[in-house]
């Protein structure tokens, strides 16, 4: 078990049994090496495993996955974070940490559901290059066959119980899989008639129209803050990147505050998009990337389509969320 | 200001509101009558007729506003007269103005610029509104267009409970009510408290300040002196980063004429309700170079949401950027 480079295998499970067969096990080798073990998992799956390791099981962090898997953009940062904190002992040398993160996925729309299997393949790219391991546990008596489908093509490896595994031959590319996901319609935008035209020059006016639209809907005052740092940075790309023009509509439905970008595409490309826009955490002595890493971290989903013809930029920001 | 919406903090940039820059001189009259923060004029926009207060905390702020009063006043031909307070020779009560590019000398010899010590004597106050009117009349007399007087109030002048100051500021107000002068009254902070400035608003036209660096619809950067460096208020965007980039470069040049190594430099950003990514970085920018040669960054007073933007950019962990605290300044006017 002391094989180089990052692990992100799929433990699906039918049972208790087997759930604690994977779990169980992969905790305990992370402890015995001396690795940071973190938990997130459902309420009643902490129960089992905090019985399962006895008086171990203080020596594993256990979060609920409700608190976690808020939004898949928030929670890579999150899960990023937690390894550059943990991801060194004192002295500076690399430290491995070992994740059992479930997400949740019930209660989600379809677009939520794709978001969340997109993270799970995103994961692939973020942590490549790390020693980091992560085990995620799906329920198959309970998860949508869709979800449990996608699994191999998100996972590079398959957990078989009893610590053994076995390598996906599903496995899709990220970036392939990643491109399915956004090639998917993201669907009709609620009606309405906020429609914000801008410019150059005219970053100001959104930020405006885009207050005011957010307070007449009674979104908080820190989340409008949230809402106007990212949209901004979306318009700014498309004044730069996108053709210099476009319209931002405003619209809403029983969830969320959707801000929609638009610009009419550039004659002439000026950069190529990077892969994985604002999905990794840039360096921050970087010279660019923060904001789309921005926008995504302060919205609650994205979907996007850049095209020389013109780009699409979806931003939901839930009504009622505290983040 | 209220449209866009942020909360300004009562004490406002530098204990004032730089919105009073925005008033027009009707609007001054107003807020004086309402008796609220004195209506502050930056010195630039002074006209003839002004007679304004500057109540100063560091000398490099009394230095900076007088010098602009002068210096414009021989730009557009009126005749400067500094009242100074001590028996100071001429070229040594402004040295100020040489290190401004003023050939001192030049403009003491072609009587453009005269030094009065008049002030420092015990009947100094006396008969300024005679003094000013003298002169005033007397540098029409000569050829010029008006006259800039600088007047730096002495406490040992003011009598007891500053009567006789108060009686003397009262005389000059019928003085520049009808003669094409312009002047400013100078108080030391650290001599007068606010307590006693505060019945003086009522004798002036307002208060002066030093110039602002930089205003457009959306942002106003204006210097600050105790402690030195730059406040911003209101939103820094893609349209006018390229200001903040301009004025930190010029408060870079400023902080190291004061200290050369181990530069800091501080801007205050109680005020400021929006700044992107690309403003941010640009900070950062500035912070990491101000760190090669061991100077900081302080940014003092950043909003909540402003700092939860720099801890997802993980700028809030820059080597040689630091964020300061808050809490208004003392004896600031509220």
């Amino acid at each position: 078990m002391t094989r180089p480079g990052f692990v992100h295998q799929a433990l699906c499970y039918g049972s208790d049994e087997d759930f604690l067969g994977g779990a169980a096990p992969f905790a305990l080798d992370g402890l015995h090496a001396g690795d940071t073990v973190l938990a997130v998992l459902a309420p009643r799956n902490i129960g089992l495993l905090t019985r399962a390791l006895g008086r171990r099981s203080c020596e594993v962090e256990f979060v609920r996955a409700d608190d976690w898997y808020g939004c898949p953009s928030r929670t890579l940062g999150r899960y990023h974070a937690y390894c550059a904190e943990r991801g060194t002992d004192g002295a500076g040398r690399p430290s491995r940490v070992r994740i059992i993160g479930e997400p949740v996925w019930q209660g989600r729309t379809e677009l939520e559901t794709r978001a969340w299997m997109r993270y799970e393949s995103l994961v692939n790219v973020a942590f490549a290059g790390t020693g980091h391991r992560l085990l995620c546990p799906y329920d198959t008596r309970v998860l949508p066959a869709a979800v449990v489908r996608s699994v191999t093509r998100t996972h590079p490896e398959l957990a078989l119980g009893a610590g053994g595994t076995t390598p996906s031959d599903r496995y899709a590319d990220p970036a392939d899989f990643c491109a399915e996901c956004d090639a998917a319609e993201p669907g009709e935008l609620p009606a309405g008639r906020d429609d914000i035209p801008f410019g150059r020059d005219r970053s100001a006016h959104v930020r405006h129209a885009l207050r005011s639209y957010a307070r007449a809907l009674g979104v908080p005052e820190q989340r409008t803050h949230d809402m106007v740092a990212a949209v901004h940075e979306v318009v700014v790309n498309s004044v730069r990147h996108g053709g210099g023009r476009g319209v931002l509509r405003l619209r809403n439905d029983r969830e969320y505050v959707i801000c929609e970008v638009c610009d009419i595409g550039a004659v002439k490309p000026t950069t190529p998009v990077p892969p994985f826009p604002g999905h990794l955490p840039p360096d921050r002595r970087a010279v660019r990337g923060h904001g789309m890493w921005v926008v995504r971290q302060l919205s609650d989903l994205l979907t996007e389509t850049f095209d020389p013809a013109g780009s699409i930029v979806r931003l939901y920001f839930k009504r009622a969320v505290t983040v | 200001m209220t449209e866009i919406g942020y909360s300004s903090s009562p004490g406002g940039v530098n204990g004032r509101s730089v919105e009073t820059f925005r008033h027009t001189e009707r609007e001054i009259w107003e807020v004086r009558e309402m008796e609220v923060v004195p209506a502050l004029r930056a010195v630039g926009e002074m006209r003839a007729g002004d007679h304004l207060l500057l109540g100063y905390d560091a000398d490099e702020e009394r230095e900076t506003v007088v010098a602009s009063f002068l210096l414009d006043g021989l730009a557009s031909g009126h005749r400067g007269l500094v009242l100074g307070p001590a028996d100071l020779p001429a070229e040594l009560a402004l040295t100020f103005l040489e290190s401004r590019g003023c050939a001192v000398d030049d403009e003491l010899a072609a009587g453009r610029l005269t030094v009065d010590p008049h002030l420092g004597t015990p009947e100094g106050l006396w008969d300024l509104d005679e003094v000013i009117r003298r002169e005033t009349r007397r540098a029409v007399g000569d050829g010029y267009l008006g006259l800039r007087v600088s007047m730096e109030i002495m406490r040992g002048q003011a009598g007891k409970g500053l009567k006789t100051l108060h009686d003397s500021e009262l005389l000059l107000e019928p003085v520049f009510a009808s003669l094409p002068v312009l002047g400013i009254c100078q108080y030391d902070r650290r001599v007068f408290d606010d307590g006693e400035l505060a019945p003086l608003d009522g004798l002036h036209h307002g208060r002066v300040a030093a110039d602002l660096v930089w205003r457009d619809e959306l942002l106003s950067i204006t210097r600050t002196f105790a402690p030195p460096g730059l406040a911003l208020l209101g939103e820094v965007d893609d349209t006018n980063v390229t200001a903040l980039a301009r004025a930190l470069q010029a408060e870079t040049a400023r902080a190291r004429a004061r200290t050369a190594n181990g530069t800091s430099i501080r801007l205050d950003l109680r005020e400021l309700a929006f700044i992107d990514v690309g403003a941010l970085r640009l900070l950062v920018f500035s912070a990491l170079s101000l760190h090669t040669s061991g100077g900081t960054l302080v940014l003092h007073g950043v909003a909540p949401h402003i700092q939860r933007l720099m801890r997802v950019t993980g700028w809030d962990r820059i080597p040689g950027l630091r964020l300061g605290k808050g809490e208004v300044r003392e004896g600031a006017i509220s």
